[in-house]
């Protein structure tokens, strides 16, 4: 409620925290001699405890640099100086009065977030452009949506765009789509205009199948409108009448507020003919998918919403050429979308000043596995995965190591330490040997086992794989066996060969992306655990202590014959007389781990 | 006749209007987390009682949902925002915890700083 919050100028408490910009060009703006100067002046005015300095990452306004924002009544300082923090500290932070000559205003679209959020780590070394309204706004109530400059991208391009200009910012953003494969926007967008066509539609993919993947989930449930928005813009870039939202049935939440979302945007004018008085006429519809992760992929997408089994076709022709129904048709991702209106808004040439060389703007990603805080984080592309992994999602629990990370879902490859220093963009984290993918990033650590994380991978694809090309469909079943086996202290020498051979042999024999990246995870394991995968073949051995049939539970001297092991036991693979030394039948134990957790005198080994 | 960016001015002045007619302008405004994550965790009982306080006479005090700020391990999440103050945001909220926010954040003032994220 940016209109409301900002007449905030009367600020009543005490209190302040201050948030500096501790992006790239900030730095070499000389921010660092900022935040000293501040810690002296605090501390000049005993003002060290009661206010405080957070670090944030890039604010996306490197040209004002450095920023300096106070909250609370969120008033942003920029080019901030040295010679400048005397005046803030005393006026501002003693006397609480602005120092006007300082202020900057800018109403842009993104970090919103930042007026409730800014105050906190976690929150503030994020940019969010997607979800620039998530967990700030009642994302069923349109008025929300409209109080924060909603729809008013889609009347600036109805009013003083044309399809061509708008498909020219898009563009010039440099705006590459989220759902995984990076494909430039502006050139799909172009490349669907071009063609000659009495009917043409947009999709919005939400199909969002990786297994720990919530992204789309989350913008859709916390901001449906900008996705609706998003399309409108593309099916006026384009020249289309019709969108479809393509979303399984698994988000029953997620669809019900697109409904709401579909049925207010008509309520107002916003669907239908005559879009807000002009000549434009566009409406959305939603189709529902089954949850087969197949139809993720374009065309097996398309095949699903045509009513035949979603397959997937070889390309080309493209959807951009033919789509669906056999017309022209644009699809993109739900984050692609929702990066739309701040395109138009905030504009192009702001836009392509975030992210790396090759890779602008912003990418959400879901954080899960072993990590202090798990989350949805959206960071600049460039942001190194030890800033996501340490910086703000605070590290690896419980003291233990870092092991890898794996990005990009089901499809993507596993990075050890020494790649978490990668920038991340498209280009570095296929050079790392992992792909961007929708977002998905499972944190590792070193209590996991390797193969069988490669394991668990191979089981969903292989499972998901529809069966059209059989190198994909057989092949992932057999890399799926051989990984087994290997858990399972049955594998054989020149297994992991195998693995490789096959691999490769599915990557390229494989019509889609999912075929094409299922055998990663096994790929870059091996590539950066061969030793793991060594000793579970050659020593029978799993360091993580994963894989239970690896294991094998032995009572040592300590043993006093309390019973309480034999008496835990499942399968009475434990004999011995009471108060004397016990044994473990390793014939009958089924390496439970029953006895090790109940022995209070650390008389059972694991090994 | 409008143009499209006088017509989107025009409805985002009502949108507004309506906001501030629901009570946006209380001293406080309470934010529940409602997506499905959050709902998974809890937070439709935690609205239950931010509900049912007003219902029982509790004013001065706007009632929002809204969507996940991406703090999975923290939900339920609840935002109490009241203008000139550092908005105060609450992690794990149980309902126990939300009755406790009613009796002594909103009413009383006093900010519970052992549940604060």
């Amino acid at each position: 409620m940016g209109d409301l919050t900002e007449r905030t100028m009367d600020v009543k408490e005490t209190r302040y925290k201050l948030t500096l910009c501790d992006g790239t060009a900030c730095i070499h703006n000389h921010s660092k001699a900022v935040q000293q100067a501040l810690e002296t002046e605090l501390d000049k005015h005993g003002l060290k405890d009661s206010v405080s300095i957070h670090l944030s990452g890039c604010l996306g306004m490197c040209t004002k640099g450095p920023i300096l924002i106070v909250n609370p009544g969120y008033i942003m300082y920029g080019r901030v100086q040295v010679e400048d923090v005397p005046e803030i500290v005393e006026s501002h932070l003693v006397n609480n009065k602005a120092v006007t000559r300082l202020i900057i205003t800018e109403d842009h679209l993104y970090n919103r977030f930042f007026r409730i959020f800014g105050d906190v780590d976690f929150f503030g070394k994020q940019m969010r452009i997607a979800l620039r309204n998530c967990g700030i706004i009642d994302p069923e109530n349109i008025d929300n949506y409209l109080s924060l400059r909603g729809y008013e991208a889609l009347a600036k391009a109805l009013e003083t765009m044309t399809p061509g200009q708008v498909i020219e910012e898009v563009k010039k953003s440099g705006l590459r789509g989220r759902g995984g494969a990076g494909f430039p926007t502006g050139l799909k967008w172009e490349f669907t205009a071009n063609q000659d066509s009495d009917e043409k539609y947009v999709i919005c993919n939400a199909d969002e199948g990786d297994p720990g993947a919530f992204m789309d989930r989350s913008a859709i449930e916390g901001d449906p409108h900008t996705v609706l928005e998003g399309m409108m813009i593309g099916g006026y870039a384009i020249g289309a009448g019709k969108g479809i939202i393509y979303i399984r049935a698994e988000y029953p939440l997620a669809i019900k507020r697109l409904e709401k979302a579909i049925a207010s945007a008509r309520e107002h004018g916003l669907l239908g003919e005559n879009i807000l008085g002009s000549d434009f006429a566009f409406d959305i519809e939603i189709r529902l998918g089954a949850g087969a992760f197949v139809c993720g992929e374009e065309t097996a997408l398309i095949h699903s919403i045509e009513g035949h089994r979603g397959m997937p076709r070889p390309r080309p022709p493209y959807p951009s050429v033919k789509g669906l129904f056999g017309k022209p048709t644009l699809i993109n991702n739900v984050e692609t979308w929702a990066n739309i209106p701040v395109i138009l808004l905030d504009g192009a040439d702001w836009f392509n000043t975030v992210g790396t060389e090759t890779s602008k703007g912003t990418k959400v990603f879901a954080v899960a596995g072993r990590v202090q805080n798990t989350g949805l984080v959206e960071v600049p592309m460039g942001t190194t995965l030890r800033e996501i992994i340490y910086d703000i999602c605070g590290g690896i629990p419980n003291g233990k190591r870092f092991k890898a990370v794996q990005t990009g879902g089901p499809s993507g490859g596993c990075l050890p330490e020494h790649y978490l220093d990668t920038e991340i963009d498209y280009e570095s984290l296929a050079k790392a040997g992992s792909i961007m993918g929708s977002g998905g990033m499972i944190v590792i650590d070193e209590d996991s086992c390797m193969v069988s994380l490669a394991r668990f991978f191979l089981e969903f694809t292989q499972d998901e794989s529809c069966g059209k090309c059989t190198p994909c469909r057989e092949g992932t079943k057999r890399m799926y066996e051989i990984l087994t086996r290997i858990t399972e202290g049955q594998g054989q020498p020149g297994d992991i060969e195998k693995l490789q051979r096959l691999g490769e042999m599915i990557k390229h024999s494989s019509l889609c992306g999912l075929g094409q990246s299922a055998p990663n995870p096994v790929l870059s394991t091996i590539e950066n655990f061969r030793e793991e995968y060594e000793e579970h073949i050659q020593d029978k051995k799993c360091r993580a202590g994963q894989c239970t049939a690896l294991l094998s539970y032995t009572i040592n001297d300590k043993c006093v014959g309390c019973g309480a092991c034999k008496r835990v036991c499942p399968v009475n693979a434990i004999e011995g007389v009471r108060k004397e030394k016990h044994r473990i039948l390793q014939e009958v134990c089924i390496r439970c781990g029953q006895c090790y957790e109940v022995c209070k005198f650390d008389a059972i080994t694991k090994a | 006749m409008l143009t499209p960016l006088q017509a989107i001015k025009k409805k985002r002045a009502e949108a507004v209007n309506r906001i501030v007619s629901k009570g946006y302008l209380s001293t406080k405004r309470v934010y529940v987390g409602m997506a499905t994550c959050e709902i998974a965790a809890g937070s439709k009982e935690v609205m239950d009682v931010f509900r049912q306080a007003i219902a029982n006479g509790l004013t001065d005090v706007y009632l929002s949902q809204k969507g996940c700020a991406g703090r999975c391990n923290l939900e339920p999440t609840v935002e109490v925002v009241e203008e000139g103050k550092i908005p105060v945001k609450y992690g794990r909220v149980t309902p126990q915890r939300a009755r406790d926010i009613v009796e002594r954040h909103l009413k009383k003032g006093e900010i519970i700083a052992e549940w604060v994220i």
